[in-house]
């Protein structure tokens, strides 16, 4: 019985204890009032809410000492030891903002984010695949963003009066060494990888992290997809060609295979071209890409990607068309990536991966055959680390071997290199508030060619100018081993540098984004000829870029449409390869305009898009003319379209034009390499391969429920 | 005298059990009300309010999956109420941590899944063009797994019925599967009746508004 007494008494003691009142006050640091505050002790029911005022008041049972726990979006949890004696308690609650990626200022200097998770991006994934006139081409739908030059005849990025291989090219932070497919000359190449592949894009005009080496001017890092989360199996039936695609997924894991097979003969057939195709492209692609989810947080992915295309073609001598000779292209490229992402505790995160490229060409002129070999390899490592809410570190390390040989068929001799790039970065993101972030880095690199330490410094600024406004400043030194043309004739070249100066606003409101952008740039150590041939390199070229950019993108105003315009101002001059001085290069164009519209239009199930783009002359080097690169091609224009009809959840038609006004573009002028009897050198123009590019295609998807279709992927 | 020493230890178990007993019941009696809270709360201060009480009891008791059910649910009401919509992701991302904490608690759960489900359908209207696809396919998807661990709920099949209706209506298709789904759903809010006190009640509204589009 005298348990029983004893443990009655500490019943009745607990249920007849005196409660104690709680009240106070929630604020921020600057005293503002914060409603809505969950206020409770710690592992009770006992708690409220704080009121409109920040006001709060509750009453509990519990006894001694307890904690008290204030939770709020957006703050860091308050935590206070308090002790329970049966009178009130009065607390005052400053709570601290938390830095959080969603609130936090980003840096925006020459950066154009693209992506399905970030909400904050203005440009998304799903914008790539439906661009009229980029024909599903990432490069062609970035082409449509300020900073780029488009070169019509060359289908790459050219950013900020860099030529198209200074942009590069990252898959899940590896480099590829060549992004692009193979084409004839003076033809439009095509990217390798398809958009749909990747949930987000980020496109760097300029100022980029230390993370990135190797990329001169601009670096196009793309992030794959994870785990799919539904089977699907998708065909595509289209006017070059078809292809199947399968995609089966698991709780943890997804598997999805493509197979493509695009023979363009039949279309060139039927529409003439000014190109003299013997045999026109034609190639055979197939991919694969595995993910798995690895314990809480990991993700491995592997992909890889296979192709061959092959094309012949007669080039016909300017002078006298009737003489032609025949060139021939076989290319096989192989690509594989493997990476890993994780994290390794609550502050340290590890990203790793593994990429091959490979990649030969058998170049054929008449009966002279030529073959290209290139490997690429690339091993890396990086840590992220949260230090405290304030600060976030960036470290990691890099080996890039690079080995390319060419050789003619029936010769001993090769030309070739074989380099290693060894490199290590150190960034760090530092955030004064959630307004006002410094990110500090530099990037050292080896390079087992000239037996070279560089260290590359970067630093950027942005600062939140209010709830929407904000101004960003980047600052970097870049470089970039010479291309293998140049490279495999020298071995002792040194890498091509360039610093970038970058200033912006940017002002997102309510589906609407408004960026200006400019900029300075400075080339050195750029390649040059020493001697009339181009057999003799050095390093002695230098130049500069400058310009002014608009961007003005707009889902609001009016329904179901979503248009954006963008505007480049370029002026660049440079010293490089043939020039006898600094000239203004021929890819470059003064002035840059894109205007893109797209509708959906809900009554007719299909979306409707228009890309119009102008180009401002581009300047050509005439030799019957005293000064070097003095002419200059009329202005491009093109107005392209593309409808996208849904009749069925499942399949998709879509039907694209490039050029609907068939207006002749000229892209600039080639002339022979002698002068002809009169001391003349013919000329031709150099144009688009057909007036117009026409695509159809019709998707079909399957998949268990049948709401899914390929609209994204177009 | 050994059974004598036993009844007060039989007494205090007993004691001890009243008091668990006890605490369920506190638990319980807490949870109809503010269940009833969040089913009539006018202003999103309210609502607010009535998560801030569901996650205090969520916490303290870390085994239940209820009381983050229903801050949940509160979350996805305030992004429903939200009229801006660059406003409503934060709520669902809120929404979503709590149906989370819920699944790994009861992750069979047909009522918890779908309401998952209904978090991603909400996702689909901030922006149809680029999210239609992948989450109204994922939405479909949840929706499916709801039923498939409870053929009966009809939360879960109202929510299916939902999504046939928009898909079928934008492209302009026979609505006769949808309305098929719902008359189930329906037919279930009358029938089906969990013995989980607490159990999700709300739906049958929405599911009768789109009643009368289906003729």
């Amino acid at each position: 019985m005298k348990y029983l007494l004893t443990f009655l008494i500490l019943l009745l003691a607990g249920t007849l204890a005196a409660q104690t009142t709680i009240s106070g006050i929630v604020t921020d640091v600057k005293g503002e009032p914060i409603p809505g505050a969950n206020v409770l002790i710690a592992d009770t029911y006992d708690g409220t809410t704080s009121d409109l005022k920040g006001n709060f008041q509750f009453t509990t049972d519990e006894n001694g000492t307890q904690l008290l726990l204030v939770k709020f979006i957006g703050y860091k949890e308050y935590k206070q030891s308090i002790v329970l004696n049966s009178s009130s308690l009065s607390v005052t609650v400053v709570l601290k903002e938390e830095i959080n990626q969603l609130e936090a200022v980003v840096i925006t200097a020459g950066a154009f984010d693209a992506s399905d998770e970030s909400r904050r991006t203005i440009f998304k994934a799903i914008d790539i695949a439906t661009t009229a006139g980029a024909t599903a081409d990432i490069a062609g739908a970035l082409n449509t963003l300020p900073g780029t030059q488009k070169v019509g005849e060359s289908g790459r990025l050219f950013v900020r009066g860099g030529d198209g291989s200074e942009v590069r090219t990252f898959i899940d932070g590896m480099l590829v060494l060549d992004a692009y497919g193979p084409a004839a000359p003076n033809t439009p190449s095509r990217g390798r990888f398809l958009p749909f592949m990747f949930k987000g894009t980020s496109f760097s005009t300029g100022g980029y992290s230390a993370e990135y080496g190797q990329a001169l001017s601009s670096a196009l890092a793309l992030d794959s997809k994870d785990e799919e989360q539904i089977s699907r199996t998708d065909i595509g039936l289209l006017s070059v060609g078809a292809d199947v695609a399968h995609t089966q997924a698991w709780e943890k894991a997804s598997w999805a295979g493509k197979i493509g097979y695009t023979n363009i003969r039949p279309y060139f057939n039927l529409i003439g071209q000014e190109v003299d195709w013997q045999r026109a492209p034609e190639s055979l692609e197939a991919s694969s890409a595995y993910r798995q989810r690895v314990g809480k947080s990991g993700m491995f992915k592997v992909y890889g990607n296979y192709n061959h295309s092959n094309f012949a073609l007669y080039d016909h001598a300017i002078a006298d068309p009737s003489i032609k000779v025949l060139q021939d292209l076989a290319n096989n490229f192989g690509y594989i990536n493997a990476s890993y992402k994780g994290s390794i505790n609550s502050k340290w995160s590890v990203r790793s991966g593994l990429s091959y490229t490979g990649i030969q060409n058998h170049v054929g002129l008449n009966t002279l055959k030529f073959k290209e070999d290139e490997n690429g390899l690339h091993a890396k490592v990086a840590f992220d680390g949260s230090l405290s809410d304030k600060a976030e570190l960036r470290l990691g390390g890099e080996v890039i071997k690079h080995t390319y040989e060419a050789k003619i068929d029936t010769s001993a001799r090769a030309l070739g290199f074989g380099e290693v790039i060894a490199s290590v970065f150190a960034e760090a993101d530092l955030y004064t508030s959630n307004k006002f972030v410094t990110r500090v880095g530099a990037r050292a690199e080896h390079n087992n060619l000239n037996d070279e330490v560089s260290v590359d410094p970067r630093i950027s600024l942005a600062y939140k100018t209010g709830k929407t406004g904000q101004v960003s400043f980047a600052y970097g030194r870049f470089r970039q081993s010479a291309v293998n043309q140049w490279l495999r004739m020298d071995n002792t070249l040194q890498p091509e540098k360039a610093n970038h100066y970058i200033l912006n606003y940017q002002v997102v409101e309510n589906n609407c984004t408004f960026r200006i952008e400019v900029y300075y740039k400075t080339y050195d150590d750029l390649i040059k000829f020493n001697d009339e041939s181009g057999n003799l390199l050095s390093n002695q070229g230098s130049g500069y870029a400058r310009g002014l950019e608009l961007f003005w993108r707009d889902n609001k105003t009016f329904k179901m449409v979503d248009y954006w315009v963008s505007y480049s101002f370029l002026d660049t001059e440079r010293d490089y390869l043939n020039m006898p001085y600094a000239v203004t290069p021929s890819f470059a164009s003064a002035h840059n305009f894109s205007f893109v519209y797209k509708h959906f239009i809900t009554k007719l199930k299909s979306q409707v898009g228009l890309t119009y783009s102008y180009t401002s002359g581009r300047p050509y080097n005439d030799p019957n003319e005293e000064i070097f690169n003095n002419g200059k091609t009329k202005s491009y224009q093109d107005l392209s379209g593309n409808i996208s009809y849904l009749p069925k959840p499942h399949l998709i038609i879509h039907f694209s034009c490039t050029n609907l006004l068939g207006r002749d573009n000229v892209f600039g002028y080639q002339f022979s390499k002698m002068p002809d009897e009169n001391g003349v050198y013919a000329s031709r123009a150099i144009r688009q391969p057909a007036p117009r590019f026409i695509f159809l295609g019709v998707f079909i998807t399957l998949s268990k429920n049948k709401t899914m279709n390929q609209l994204p992927s177009l | 005298m050994k059974t004598l020493k036993l009844i007060p230890i039989l007494i205090a178990s007993l004691a001890l059990m009243a008091l668990s007993v006890s605490a369920n019941d506190k638990y319980n009696e807490m949870m109809q009300k503010n269940i009833q809270t969040v089913y009539t709360a006018k202003t999103t201060d309210e609502i607010q309010s009535v998560i801030n009480s569901f996650e205090r009891i969520g916490d303290a008791e870390k085994s239940k999956w209820e009381p983050f059910y229903y801050a949940s649910y509160g979350y996805l009401m305030m992004a429903l109420r939200e009229k801006e919509s660059a406003k409503k992701d934060p709520l669902l991302d809120q929404s979503l941590k709590a149906i989370e904490k819920a699944k790994a608690i009861a992750q069979a759960e047909s009522e918890v899944i779908a309401l998952e489900g209904f978090i991603h359908m909400i996702r689909v209207t901030v922006d149809p063009a680029s999210r239609g696809q992948q989450y109204s396919g994922l939405a479909m998807q949840t929706f499916g797994k709801a039923i498939a661990l409870n053929p009966e709920n009809p939360r879960a099949l109202s929510l299916m019925a939902q999504m046939q209706f928009g898909t079928a209506q934008f492209f302009g298709s026979s609505t006769a599967e949808a309305c098929g789904t719902l008359n189930k759903a329906l037919e279930k809010f009358d029938t089906f009746k969990s013995d989980n006190l607490l159990a999700p009640t709300w739906g049958k509204p929405m599911a009768e508004g789109l009643k009368t589009q289906c003729k």
